[in-house]
């Protein structure tokens, strides 16, 4: 909303600058947004942004109030008196003439008032002015006219030319088929719940947004029908939004637009016409306003609104502050309010606490921090646990990023139903993240492809069937080239690899209590390689096995159409059913304080014997005395027969309480050899 | 001069011409060892009278703790002039570049949320989360928001079908929450939201959110501002000011946008950082909360305003591109 800062200094008497109004505006809740100098420079120009369910601040009257309110040493002007008065004592000069009829409830008052004897020549100068200054163009003397008692009062009018539209008006809703080519040469079809503007033959205008082309006023019109009305803001909104086409005036109607001064804007065209024209003929107006809106009586309890706003307002403050902004009082507790027509949005107590609040000043609320109950807040374990896997892949050396949830499809998408918003607007927002690891490999992408190591927590979302969709808290990583930089030429380096990955997943968990293990996949995933892939699973208490995630190799052909390394391991975990898995408790063990006894050991075992079998073993041939285990070498190839390997086993024996001879840890070591022997090893 | 005397001139002359730390325990293995010179002298003990004995004990002892203390003393030096030449030798450039390794760094839009976490938890506020793909009600219906707002067009909200959508805001956590708990509340949540915009520096399709909210007796506009800016002050230093301008949502009435100012932010202008107010009587009556006798205030920001605030990152596409060269500079920053 642009204007002129003297067309509000026609309304308000007040010592404030330019900026000053500019400041009280913005604190009484339509903010300045820009302020200019005219084009002649005597003046500054004020651009206020006006929030959607104030419709009345869209005019220098409504902003007036305003100013009236805040501003205890400012007086109403005369001018304004008369707009609060509707704008008195129009004189009809001629015979009744015309109708309306109004045949749909998205209109709810029509008044037309019928002008002979005009000349459409140009607006006075200062006029034009203040329309350029408020951004409209000058077009006529009618139409700037009716631009400028909209932009002083807020009244959307439109001007028609009787020659072309005859007098009589009917309201209602638009027929099949039916088309209008409206002002700005569109031709435009509509729809039969549009609201229109027809004579006897067909429609003349959309209401609320733009009249039509062929009965405009021009140069030639001498008869003049002017239209003051008032829509349903709804109605407007959806015929406004369906023709794609915004105005002046259906920009006000959808907000709110006074619908008692519907009369009074009129009044004042034909009193600034008049003074133009001062023998032009005005016709009785034709006013029908079949249900007015009635106002809501509202209690205040001001201690309670003091209470609320955490400031006191008194009683003569409260009464000051209403009456300037228009609202009907009692003058006394009990006090009872109610709100004047162009405010529809003050509906119960608490709207009429926000008007004694911003008029008081919201600068003067202290700050307070809340007293009295308190509530235990923080985390709960579930974000603790969140907390600690992002934690744990950090301490790894894992750098975290964010990516996009919505986006188009991607070879490592998840297998399955995807789910997306019906009206994406670009394919880029098509669906739904299914999975992490698109986000990561264009992460890797963007950043090189070499020796990164990144992760990501986020959400995804699939469909389960059909209309159900399912959404969950995921952790996925990509890790590939070396774990960490090689300094100087030929520093030994080691590659990320499958095994790596794995044991990243494995300290994940451990950072928060779960152990899982890891296996072959019953099913093909294409985005993996089909012999490096593990499914990770966890244990329910004795009873299922759960699958909460996947780690693998990226298939070859995969990261060829990514342009990534070929080893590139990438992992995905379900968070939400890993905050379903049983998580350990700590047992506390007792520190030996005796010193431990290792023994090597090197074992031909056929391949097809899995490690996680072999640890089976450990555990159960001498569960009390070994302390540790590790793999430390694997070999196949020369002097090793085909299908088997070698594979060195460190083993760490310790006793408490004790310390353990020589042949206690041979007589361990030679138990866990038997039953490596009974599962088809050879001691090397 | 008995043997013993010259044998101590003579290691006392060996000490003096010792070179170094490993000489000298040379010399006290000659004179001191199990063999060496003076002590071999014991050995004579046997031809000696037996009153003789103690004295000739007594004067080899002398004699071996003489030489001792000498090369102790010798030692000492010697070891400090050893000591500096090793320095010498081993002096490193110490601005030599380090071996590096790879650093796992936090996204500063994580680090942000930590910070919130650690100050509105501090505040005393539950941290829960829900949906971002969230049901049409809780994110409209629930707020108050009247059956044809202009915010539910498919034009500003992605719709996966009339009744999901991807939230829009983060205050859609407000009905989830008063569905099953009773005042008095205090909740936060931190999370994603969308909103069908086109993209440029300021405008993100996607973004992120703090939802705050609390419900009690006697909760007022004061106790807003001064959650507020105790957050604020928290996020972005102790000169911090919080201002209200009467704004309107929906869900909030009064219904304010907050702006901060501090002499360390864009020259100590005003900048609004969101929206605020008390949580509409709709709202409370629509979930059995009786708003004559309780009051709750809300607010909102975006999370992505408080790095652009304190770091002067001036483009909001950023936080979701990856790239490391942004985001590693945000290692230093405290959660």
């Amino acid at each position: 909303m642009k204007f002129p800062v003297r067309m509000l200094r026609e309304f308000v008497a007040t010592e404030l600058s330019a900026e000053g109004l500019g400041d009280l505006l913005t604190m009484a809740g339509f903010e300045l947004e820009g302020i200019e100098p005219t084009a002649d420079g005597t003046d500054a120009i004020l651009d206020i942004k006006v929030v959607s369910n104030r419709g009345d601040g869209l005019s220098v009257l409504g902003l007036a109030r305003e100013v009236l309110a805040k501003d205890a040493n400012s007086r109403p002007t005369a001018h304004y008196e008369r707009a609060a008065a509707r704008f008195p004592g129009m004189v009809a000069t001629g015979s009744e003439i015309g109708s309306v009829t109004i045949e749909s409830a998205a209109c709810t008052r029509y008044a037309s008032v019928v002008i002979d004897q005009v000349v459409n020549g140009t607006a006075p100068a200062e006029i034009q002015a203040r329309l350029e200054a408020a951004g409209m163009r000058s077009i006529s003397l009618l139409v700037d006219l009716t631009n400028y008692v909209m932009l002083e009062v807020g009244q959307p009018l439109h001007a028609f030319d009787v020659a072309k539209l005859g007098t009589d008006i009917v309201v209602r809703e638009a027929r099949p088929g039916e088309t209008l080519t409206t002002l700005d040469g569109v031709e435009r079809e509509l729809l039969p719940h549009h609201l229109v503007i027809a004579n006897r033959e067909r429609a003349v205008a959309v209401a609320g947004v733009m009249g039509g082309l062929d009965t405009e006023v021009d140069a030639s019109t001498t008869r003049v029908l002017l239209e003051s009305a008032h829509f349903v803001n709804t109605s407007v909104r959806k015929t406004r939004r369906q023709l794609g086409l915004s105005t002046e005036a259906s920009y006000r109607f959808e907000r709110s637009v006074d619908p008692n001064g519907v009369d009074a804007a009129s009044r004042r065209f034909i009193e600034l016409l008049r003074e133009v024209q001062p023998d032009i003929v005005v016709h009785p107006m034709v006013d029908l306003y079949p249900v007015r809106p009635e106002s809501p009586m509202i209690r205040i309890d001001l201690s309670r609104a003091s209470q609320l706003l955490g400031m006191t307002i008194t009683l003569p403050e409260a009464l000051r502050y209403l009456q300037a902004l228009g609202f009907h009082t009692t003058l006394a507790e009990p006090l009872f309010v109610s709100p004047p027509s162009w405010r529809p949005d003050v509906l119960r107590f608490e709207d009429v606490v926000e008007e004694l609040g911003r008029v008081h000043g919201y600068e003067r609320i202290p700050e307070a921090l809340p007293f009295g109950h308190t509530v235990p807040g923080g985390l709960t374990l579930t974000h603790q646990l969140h907390a600690r896997l992002i934690d744990t892949m950090l301490r790894q050396g894992f750098s975290q990023v964010v990516a996009h949830s919505l986006r188009d499809l991607h070879p490592l998408d998840a297998p399955g139903e995807r789910v997306g918003p019906r009206q994406p607007g670009s394919p880029e927002l098509a669906y739904l993240r299914n999975s992490l690891l698109p986000g990561l490999a264009e992460a890797a992408s963007r950043n090189g492809a070499r020796d990164l190591h990144l992760f990501e927590f986020g959400r995804v979302f699939a469909a389960t069937d059909g209309e159900a969709t399912r959404e969950w808290a995921a952790l996925a990583v990509l890790t590939t080239g070396n774990l960490h930089p090689s300094d100087r030429a030929n520093d030994p380096v080691t590659p990320a690899s499958f095994l790596t990955a794995k044991g990243v997943l494995e300290r994940l968990l451990e950072g928060v209590g779960i152990r899982a293990s890891y296996r072959r996949p019953a099913q093909v995933d294409p985005r993996f390689h089909p012999t490096r892939v593990a499914e990770v699973v966890v244990s329910d208490q004795g009873s299922a096995e759960r699958v909460v995630g996947v780690v693998g190799q990226i298939h070859p052909l995969r990261a060829e159409a990514l342009d990534l390394p070929a080893a590139t391991i990438l992992a995905e975990l379900d968070v939400d059913a890993l905050t379903l898995a049983p998580r350990a408790d700590v047992e506390l063990r007792r520190i030996s304080r005796n010193p431990a006894v290792r023994r090597d050991i090197a074992v031909l075992m056929p391949k097809s014997v899995a490690f996680a079998e072999i640890e089976a073993a450990l555990g159960a041939a001498e569960h009390d005395l070994l302390e540790s285990h590790w793999l430390f070498d694997v070999y196949e190839g020369v002097g090793i027969e085909p299908g088997f390997h070698s594979l060195g086993i460190g083993l760490q024996f310790r006793k408490h309480g004790g310390n353990l001879t020589d042949a206690e840890a041979n007589q361990a070591r030679d138990a866990i050899v038997r039953a490596l022997e009974s599962m088809g090893g050879t001691l090397r | 001069m008995s043997d013993t005397a010259s044998l101590v001139a003579q290691a006392e002359s060996d000490i003096a011409a010792a070179t170094s730390t490993a000489a000298l325990r040379a010399i006290e293995s000659q004179y001191l060892g199990k063999n060496g010179l003076i002590t071999s002298l014991l050995r004579n003990m046997g031809k000696l009278a037996a009153e003789d004995r103690p004295a000739f004990g007594a004067a080899i002892n002398a004699a071996k703790d003489q030489v001792t203390a000498r090369i102790e003393s010798a030692t000492l030096v010697l070891r400090e002039q050893e000591l500096a030449a090793q320095f010498e030798a081993e002096a490193l450039d110490v601005t030599m570049p380090p071996p590096s390794r790879h650093l796992g760094t936090p996204h500063i839009l994580y680090l942000t949320t930590q910070k919130i976490q650690r100050v509105l938890g501090g505040l005393g506020f539950e941290y829960a989360e829900s949906p971002e793909l969230e049901e049409f009600r809780y994110n409209f219906d629930a707020l108050n928001y009247p059956p044809d707002h202009p915010a539910m067009d498919d034009q500003d909200t992605f719709y996966i079908n009339d009744d999901w959508v991807l939230r829009t805001q983060c205050t859609a956590l407000q009905g989830r929450v008063f569905e099953h708990r009773r005042p008095p509340l205090r909740f936060f949540t931190v999370g994603r939201t969308f909103r069908n915009e086109a993209v440029d520096r300021t405008h993100n399709h996607t973004f992120h959110q703090v939802d705050c909210f609390m419900i009690d007796e006697g909760i007022s506009m004061a106790h807003l501002k001064g959650t507020l800016g105790a957050f604020a002050r928290a996020m972005f230093g102790d000169e911090v000011k919080v201002r209200f301008r009467p704004d309107f949502f929906p869900f909030v009435e009064p219904g304010v946008d907050y702006a901060i100012s501090s002499p360390h932010l864009f020259d100590g202008r005003w900048v609004e950082l969101g929206g605020a107010g008390l949580i509409h009587p709709n709202i409370l009556e629509r979930y059995g909360i009786d708003p004559n006798r309780y009051s709750g205030f809300a607010f909102g920001l975006g999370v992505e305003r408080i790095p652009m605030m304190a770091y002067g990152v001036d483009d909001l596409r950023l936080f979701l591109e990856n790239d490391l060269r942004f985001l590693n500079q945000f290692r230093g920053v405290l959660a």
